[in-house]
């Protein structure tokens, strides 16, 4: 071999073991010194995380009836960056769930969730479906049989105001500091009422499968699984039976009132909506609590359809999400109760104190004259009579003498209001609930900051105040507080709606805030004065006597009060409140209906039916 | 064994023994045995759990590649039985039967990853162009040694010319299958076989300037397509080729590697092997499989035994005076060095990714058949270089 060869072997050795060393750095370079970071890398590229959804808690009423529970059912559930684009998928999907092939390609392909989420497409899926899609699995990429939650009412649309719905979760809500890492793309979650507001004890805890996936995805093996935990069960202080009975009595009373004319006219009440509330005055559970118009709940069930959702928020339908119960509506002569008690702990006035109405009233000036609803007038009146008879001119004089106590420093008549819980939230536990409004003179100057003359506090504006009119608003759960305290001799609960919250395992929640009550260390007498003038009001006399006649108020003492609100533009508001029996009491009932005119004749009947029932009287 | 200690001195220690009882190389003979044994070995762990191309007996590859292996063996320890230099008169018939084969294929082949590369004989399909590739080295061998009528070994003009035309004819069948990543094999190998023959450097420039320029030619004449300039670029840029194609591949391929670690995730139990992460793991990628399961340790001493059957390759090749022996030795080292280099750096992301196999480790019968008649030859070359060298002195004490 020639020297020129020997050479170019050696050459060739030397590039040989050159390469095989490269070859053999790079190799030490990936696995050991990067072998960690790789392994990492490669673990996470296989794993896969799924959550289990974990059964919502069911919902009972105060006797343990279920009125709503948790059904598992099978959903149809899709990787939209997997199915989209694959359109022999889904026409398959389109095929077998029987959706149209474009809603599906609609669906997936204007998903906003994360390439490996999912969007369900179909919720409760029949078996045979289930069985066929599983069985054609691998036809069908990205496509999977989920376990989702639905909720059924056992009781339609009952309660639904206070029940609330689900829904699927929105981004914004998703992307909130609220969501902690819980929540995922397609959950639903409580949009309103005590679904809402319990959110957090119903939805008890996801379970999670960590698994590990071929590179269709295919699940291969499963490294760890983690149980789903149930959410807690609600008992609620609701009595589903007597809901039903106010409930109807609500529809039923409104159905009658549309069909009365108002006095002298042609013009039909409109009744655009009313609330009842049945309180335990003792403990401050809301035993009913009715708004009318009302919606179903099933209507959510697997999402609302957008028509569905149309109509719900139609005006011509009067808004029947809005819970009316805790919505503010002017008061009228029901807020005496307050007028009195302030008029009476002011030393304005005293029992034996008698004003006289003949119609109409001047003391504010000869240019502002003030009449009472009866326009005969009523008479001699003390405070029993005229909380008996509703007198209006007796209750301005009341104001007006609290008006002029101090120069209306202390403003005293909303210092009492708010006492008696107006003017801020009761702190019941479902949402959207309104404040009212006690105004003073720091409301008028923020409100008419544009308009400087009527930034001032007049005489008249307390003395409007003091029948329940001018600008107070008041919702018909504080009325009813406001009632149950007096009731109470001055106890004042929190009105709630949880009687108890169990677990999964049947085992008591601690829940406390249920007991919360504040003395309101009312004078006795005082309470009692006003509860003998409440009395009076279904006495033969009284506003409300035209109801109660045939109502054995000889067993069953009822206090109550009739109002008749007058509402700028619109029709007046009706109110009756009332308890009963007197000396002991057991129950508040509280009513309102919108623009449907006098309380003492047009709400007054549903209270009356509710005490029959209650008392079992026939 | 026989040794020769100096190259240059006749070996007297051999002289006039003959045929001889033991007369084998026997590191080669092992290294070969054992790592293609090995290979079968992984492949029934890369395919036993992912059975790719949907067969349903776990043991189907293993089995396969068994039978191959016999067959390559009996190939391998029979050729030992033929005097190579039968061969060398007739390398013109191993270049009508490689240019038939490569032709063959083009007419009845089918497709596999868009290149007609298989024919299938019913019973058995064959790659030809993994058995071309000895013939051309035979055929460039042959060429390139000394001719008889001359009275040194010297490579002229004419052989240049004469091997480069035999060379690309293989290129151009292999080329019109299209199989790129083999047609690279081809011409890697004789480049390199022109330059250990002693030709003048001066040759081995131009032609190598020729081939640049003629895949520069392709490649702006528009006969190299995206995907394959794309499995260039992913080495320079594998994060712009995330989820598919050749960055997919590699990006995988090197996850599995890199898991591996030190020790490697012990045969059988490479996740992502196993779970068929890594496309063609159990051909092409079959030493993702290897440094998965059996980490730094078990990929090292799989480059060191390939090393080791090289050198073997190369050493025999520069023992034998006899430059048509001394060729085909080394081309024989060739084909091994540059599909070993060209893969495992393939999958270690630092080597285009090109459709070739690991030789004795990929699955896949024509490759591994094809280098056990490889490493067959080199042992024959290994066991006549004495007979030769006897022949040698004998012409030279006529003269």
């Amino acid at each position: 071999m020639s020297s020129n060869i020997r050479i170019r072997f050696k050459i060739l050795f030397y590039l040989l073991a050159i390469m095989f060393v490269v070859l053999i750095l790079r190799l030490y370079f990936m696995q050991v010194m990067s072998g960690e970071l790789y392994a990492e890398m490669a673990s996470e590229s296989i794993t896969r995380e799924r959550t289990i959804s974990a059964p919502r808690g069911n919902i009972y009423d105060r006797n343990g009836k279920l009125l709503v529970k948790s059904v598992p059912v099978k959903a149809v559930a899709v990787q939209p960056g997997i199915v989209s684009g694959n359109e022999n998928v889904m026409r398959i999907l389109s095929e077998c769930l029987d959706i149209s092939y474009y809603e599906i390609k609609k669906e997936v392909e204007e998903s906003n969730v994360s390439y490996m989420d999912k969007v369900i497409i179909k919720q409760d899926v029949d078996i045979a479906t289930v069985i066929y899609i599983e069985e054609n699995i691998d036809r069908l990429p990205g496509v999977e049989v989920i376990d989702v939650y639905l909720r059924q009412y056992n009781y339609g649309s009952l309660a639904s105001h206070i029940l609330g719905y689900i829904g699927e979760i929105s981004e914004e809500k998703l992307k909130s500091e609220e969501n902690d890492y819980y929540y995922e793309g397609g959950d639903q979650i409580g949009l309103g009422g005590l679904e809402e507001t319990y959110e957090s004890m119903l939805r008890g805890k996801k379970g999670k499968v960590v698994y590990e996936v071929d590179p269709l995805e295919r699940p291969v093996s499963i490294i760890r699984e983690t149980e789903p935990i149930s959410g807690n069960d609600l008992y609620l202080t609701i009595d589903i039976d007597l809901q039903k009975v106010v409930e109807e009595a609500l529809y039923q009373s409104i159905l009658e009132v549309r069909e009365k004319k108002i006095k002298d006219t042609d013009e039909h009440y409109k009744v655009t909506g009313g609330a009842i509330v049945v309180l335990s005055p003792g403990d401050g559970q809301i035993l009913a609590m009715a708004s009318y118009p009302t919606y179903d709940p099933e209507l959510f069930v697997g999402g609302i359809s957008e028509d569905d959702w149309n109509n719900l928020n139609d005006p011509d339908n009067y808004y029947p999400f809005l819970n009316r119960a805790i919505s503010s509506f002017p008061p009228g002569s029901v807020f005496k109760i307050v007028t009195s008690y302030a008029g009476l702990s002011e030393g304005v006035i005293t029992e034996g104190s008698r004003f006289s109405c003949a119609g109409i009233w001047y003391g504010l000036g000869q240019n502002f004259p003030k009449s009472c609803w009866l326009k005969s007038g009523h008479g001699s009146l003390d405070i029993v009579g005229a909380i008996k008879n509703s007198c209006d001119i007796y209750f301005y004089q009341v104001g007006y003498g609290l008006f002029n106590k101090f120069n209306n420093n202390q403003e005293l008549l909303q210092k009492y209001a708010r006492i008696f819980g107006f003017g801020s939230e009761t702190g019941v536990d479902v949402p959207g609930e309104g404040t009212g409004l006690v105004p003073d003179e720091e409301w008028k100057k923020e409100y008419f900051k544009d308009q400087k003359e009527n930034t001032v506090w007049f005489p008249g504006d307390t003395v409007n105040m003091s029948i329940g009119q001018g600008d107070l608003t008041a919702t018909p759960l504080q009325m009813a507080q406001a009632f149950s305290i007096i009731a109470d001799r001055g106890i004042k609960y929190r009105p709630h709606l949880i009687k108890e919250i169990r677990d999964s395992e049947d085992i008591l929640f601690k829940y406390s805030s249920a007991e919360e009550y504040q003395d309101l260390q009312l004078n006795k007498d005082f309470v009692e004065i006003i509860e003998r003038g409440l009395t009076r009001v279904v006495s033969p006399g009284g506003t409300a006597y035209g109801v109660f006649m045939d109502f054995p108020v000889g067993e069953i003492p009822v206090a109550a009060k009739t109002g008749t609100a007058e509402f700028y533009g619109k029709q007046d508001y009706a109110w009756f409140t009332s308890y009963a029996p007197v000396g002991n009491p057991e129950y508040v009932i509280v009513g309102m209906l919108e623009q449907a005119g006098s309380g003492g004749s047009n709400v007054a009947p549903i209270a009356e039916r509710i005490y029959r029932y209650l008392f079992n009287i026939d | 064994m026989i040794r020769r200690k100096n190259k240059d001195s006749f070996d007297l220690e051999g002289y006039g023994g003959g045929k001889k009882a033991v007369n084998y190389d026997f590191i080669l003979f092992f290294m070969v045995l054992a790592i293609s044994s090995f290979g079968a070995l992984i492949i029934y762990s890369a395919t036993r759990g992912t059975l790719p191309g949907g067969v349903t007996d776990p043991r189907y590859y293993l089995k396969k590649q068994l039978i191959y292996l016999a067959a390559g063996i009996a190939l391998f320890v029979g050729v030992h039985f033929i005097d190579y230099r039968k061969i060398e008169r007739f390398w013109w018939l191993f270049f009508i039967a490689g240019i038939a084969s490569l032709g063959a294929v083009l007419i009845f082949g089918y497709e596999v990853h868009g290149s007609k590369s298989w024919i299938d004989l019913k019973f058995v399909t064959i790659q030809p162009s993994e058995f071309s590739k000895i013939f051309m080295v035979i055929c460039v061998a042959g060429i390139l040694s000394k001719w008889k009528r001359e009275k040194e070994h010297h490579v002229t003009f004419k052989k240049v010319v004469l091997s480069l035309a035999v060379a690309l004819s293989f290129v151009l069948m292999v080329l019109l299958q299209p199989d790129y990543g083999t047609a690279l094999i081809y011409l890697i190998v004789y480049i390199c076989l022109l330059f250990i023959s002693g030709a003048n450097l001066l040759y081995v420039i131009s032609i190598m300037g020729m081939m640049a320029g003629g895949i520069f030619f392709a490649f702006n004449a528009g006969y190299i397509k995206q995907y394959q300039l794309d499995r260039i670029l992913v080495l320079l840029k594998p994060e712009a080729y995330p989820d598919e194609g050749a960055g997919y591949n590699l990006f995988q391929s090197k996850l599995a590697i890199g898991s591996g670690g030190l020790p490697g995730k012990g045969l059988f139990l490479g996740k992502q092997t196993n779970l068929s992460y890594v496309p063609e793991h159990h051909t092409d990628f079959i030493f993702s499989v290897i440094g998965e399961e059996l980490g730094f340790f078990g990929a090292v001493l799989v480059i060191i035994v390939l090393g080791v059957i090289i050198w073997r390759c190369f050493y025999i090749a520069s023992l034998s005076s006899d430059s048509f022996a001394m060729l085909l030795g080394a081309g024989v080292g060739f084909i091994i060095l540059s599909q070993v280099v060209i893969n495992i750096g393939m999958t270690v992301g630092i080597m285009p990714i090109v459709g070739i196999p690991l030789p004795f480790l990929s699955s896949g019968g024509s490759s591994l058949i094809s280098m056990l008649l490889g490493a067959g030859l080199v042992e024959n070359i290994y066991r006549w270089r004495e007979s030769r060298k006897e022949h040698e002195i004998a012409y030279q004490q006529f003269k």
